[in-house]
């Protein structure tokens, strides 16, 4: 039985330290019984998980059944053309956008979004195997479903490495926004002319820069962000 | 034929939220829950066979216990809940973790066992303290039984081979307001406690375990009851802990303290039946010494808390809640403006929350197995701490759990309580 030298109450059998002031316990007389029951259980609790396999199943059968029944229909009823490779590739689509919600919970952030534009590649092709026209799946669509991939990844990984406020995040939007434009511009202007160059999206760039930079300075600026906040608040 | 007919009404089993457990499920996030704790030590090791045993036989009892919660168009309610469980388990050292609706097989109850201690969680939307000190008395006493001992069904043990009461099921709140007017809800913003948040669900317990007769007697010294006095206690601690932070602008410290309505409306309620009030100590009107404070909250407690302005509460709420404007709005659209009202005015409307469940009066029979009752208000929903007390026979627990790293609004209360003369003994889940 010990006492606390600072606070004056006493301590439980077990204690190390005092839980109110943090001051060790020594007492040659009393030492402490590590043996003795703590007062409280030692093990820490997790919370438990909450399941979702029903609903994964339900839309795995659901979306299955569709892609199928449709798929068996165009082809041995209504045979004159594949179309429902469309209605195929939607379901495939919509089941990789819900892995990470539904199916497979713990899948890292980046595979999931790598997935999802591996699965936007796919509808594309589907929709240029119907429609081959002049190589714009390989010339246009893969470039840009990768340009809007990998700048998602980079907002996502800003978003979850930095601290986030509703002024850090409209910047990386904006920065997001003027690089999309550009580069989208360009990869069009490589497909038809042969050509790298950039007219209206460097309109876009240069203001989508201009609000980057105010912002930016709102944040270092913390009077001015108390300003913005009391005027802006909801 | 009959037979059937039974089934059916079994099946359709459904409760309407109470009044105060509509808000309750609004503020469920991940990582918060509003679940409270009580338990007690026995004086000799739970067996967790014998343990679940018990809580098969009593759960059928109690109803609103074996639910679970589910979304309406318009409102949750609570549905019987058919699933196996729940299931004893050992205890764990962060009490009253979030308790997610669909995990745990949905059941809203959890029990641990932990050497010579029985504890049931229960989440607010079910039960206050009350609701749950019967079910955790009746469970205690059918598993005394089933070890041979004789406890009859006086105090908070229920009969469980009676059918349960339809007055234990009711919304005691709708019953009972009959207020001509209704009082304004909001006021004055509050102290808050500054500190360092824990990382994911860490529940920091204080345990103080104080002899009633001494604080009996120091309480009487002052003129006041034991309630009044721990609640000055705790008012002077959190004024002296503003003082020490040289604020820019003192705030008036307020307690949020649930006022139990059985003991002012003859209800016989298992489900919320509580109304809050606030002591406050306002330090900009100049510094207060502790028998002041003390005096302002005997006569504040003297004053408000009568059935008569307790009716004007909860009739302002009940009102609230029967506006036909306010039924016919879609329950997401209820939520964000619950959460938004509770989050923006009434979470800052206090610095801290205190209750007091009292003297917990045990059937004759049952009080030589058991040692003391243990009451936890549960996760604060911001930083800040929560005080919870009871007694029983001559020992007094208050436990205060906090998810903030810091102990001072502790150190200081019990400090005061030594240095009033009152031996006070220490446990916590701190390591």
């Amino acid at each position: 039985m010990s006492y606390c030298v600072h606070c004056g109450v006493e301590l439980h059998e077990t204690s190390k330290f005092c839980p109110l002031c943090n001051t060790p316990v020594v007492n040659p007389r009393s030492p402490l019984i590590p043996d003795e029951k703590k007062p409280f259980a030692p093990k820490k609790g997790q919370v438990d998980r909450v399941r979702h396999s029903d609903m994964a199943i339900l839309l795995s059968v659901v979306l299955g059944s569709t892609g199928l029944s449709c798929g068996i229909l165009n082809f041995f009823i209504f045979h004159d053309s594949f179309w429902s490779f469309y209605i195929i590739g939607a379901c495939i689509l919509l089941w990789v956008f819900c892995i990470p919600f539904l199916i497979y919970t713990k899948l890292p952030w980046f595979l999931s979004i790598i997935f999802d534009g591996m699965a936007l590649v796919l509808y594309c092709g589907i929709i240029s195997f119907s429609h081959p026209g002049n190589g714009w799946f390989v010339g246009l669509a893969i470039p840009i479903i990768l340009l809007i991939t990998v700048l998602f990844l980079i907002f996502v990984f800003l978003l979850i490495t930095f601290r986030t406020s509703v002024l850090s995040t409209s910047i990386y939007l904006f920065m997001e926004i003027g690089f999309l434009c550009t580069g989208i511009e360009m990869l069009i202007h490589q497909y038809f002319e042969e050509k790298i160059y950039v007219t209206w999206s460097a309109i876009v760039f240069i203001c989508c820069s201009i609000i980057v930079i105010s912002l930016f300075t709102i944040i270092r600026r913390s009077r001015l962000r108390e300003a913005v906040r009391r005027r802006m608040h909801i | 034929m009959e037979k059937k007919a039974t089934i059916k009404q079994e099946k359709k089993l459904w409760f309407k939220l109470d009044l105060s457990a509509n808000v309750y499920p609004t503020l469920q996030r991940k990582n918060f829950s509003s679940v409270f704790r009580l338990s007690v030590l026995l004086k000799s090791e739970i067996d967790p066979v014998l343990l679940q045993q018990a809580v098969d036989e009593t759960l059928p009892r109690f109803p609103t216990f074996q639910v679970a919660i589910r979304k309406g168009l318009f409102w949750r309610y609570l549905e019987k809940n058919t699933r196996p469980g729940p299931y004893v388990q050992p205890d764990i050292s962060n009490p009253c973790m979030p308790m997610p609706f669909r995990a745990n097989n949905r059941y809203l109850i959890r029990i641990y066992y932990y050497d010579r201690r029985i504890s049931l969680e229960a989440h607010h939307s079910l039960a206050d303290g009350s609701g749950g000190m019967f079910l955790l008395q009746t469970i205690t006493a059918v598993y005394l039984r089933l070890q041979g001992h004789s406890i009859s069904n006086t105090a908070y043990v229920l009969d469980i081979h009676q059918a349960p009461n339809n007055e234990e099921l009711e919304d005691a709140y709708v019953r009972y307001a009959s207020s001509k007017v209704c009082p304004k809800r909001t006021q004055e913003r509050a102290y808050r406690v500054r500190g360092t948040s824990e990382p994911f669900y860490t529940l920091n317990i204080i345990c103080g375990v104080l002899s009633v007769k001494e604080i009996t007697q120091v309480s009487k010294s002052y003129g006041a009851s034991i309630t009044e006095y721990l609640n000055a206690v705790l008012l002077y601690a959190l004024l002296e802990k503003q003082k020490r932070e040289h604020p820019y602008k003192l705030r008036p410290v307020k307690l949020a303290l649930p006022v139990n309505l059985r003991r002012f409306f003859p209800s016989k309620t298992l489900r919320n039946f509580i109304s809050m009030v606030y002591p406050t100590i306002d330090p900009r009107l100049g510094q207060y010494s502790f028998e002041e404070i003390l005096s302002q909250v005997h006569y504040y407690m003297r004053y408000y808390i009568t059935d008569k302005f307790l009716n004007g509460d909860i009739t302002t709420n009940v009102k609230t809640q029967q506006h036909p404007l306010i039924r016919i709005v879609p329950l997401f659209i209820k939520d964000m403006i619950v959460k938004q009202f509770y989050t923006r005015i009434q979470d800052k409307q206090s610095s801290a929350g205190l209750t007091n469940m009292g003297a917990l009066p045990v059937p004759k029979e049952m009080a030589p197995f058991i040692e003391r009752f243990d009451i936890y208000m549960g996760q604060p929903f911001s930083a800040r701490t929560n005080c919870a007390i009871g007694s029983f026979e001559d020992v007094l627990t208050i436990n205060f759990a906090s998810s903030i790293i810091e102990a001072d609004i502790e150190q200081l209360f019990f400090k005061k309580l030594v240095k009033d003369g009152i031996h006070v003994r220490i446990e916590s889940n701190r390591v």
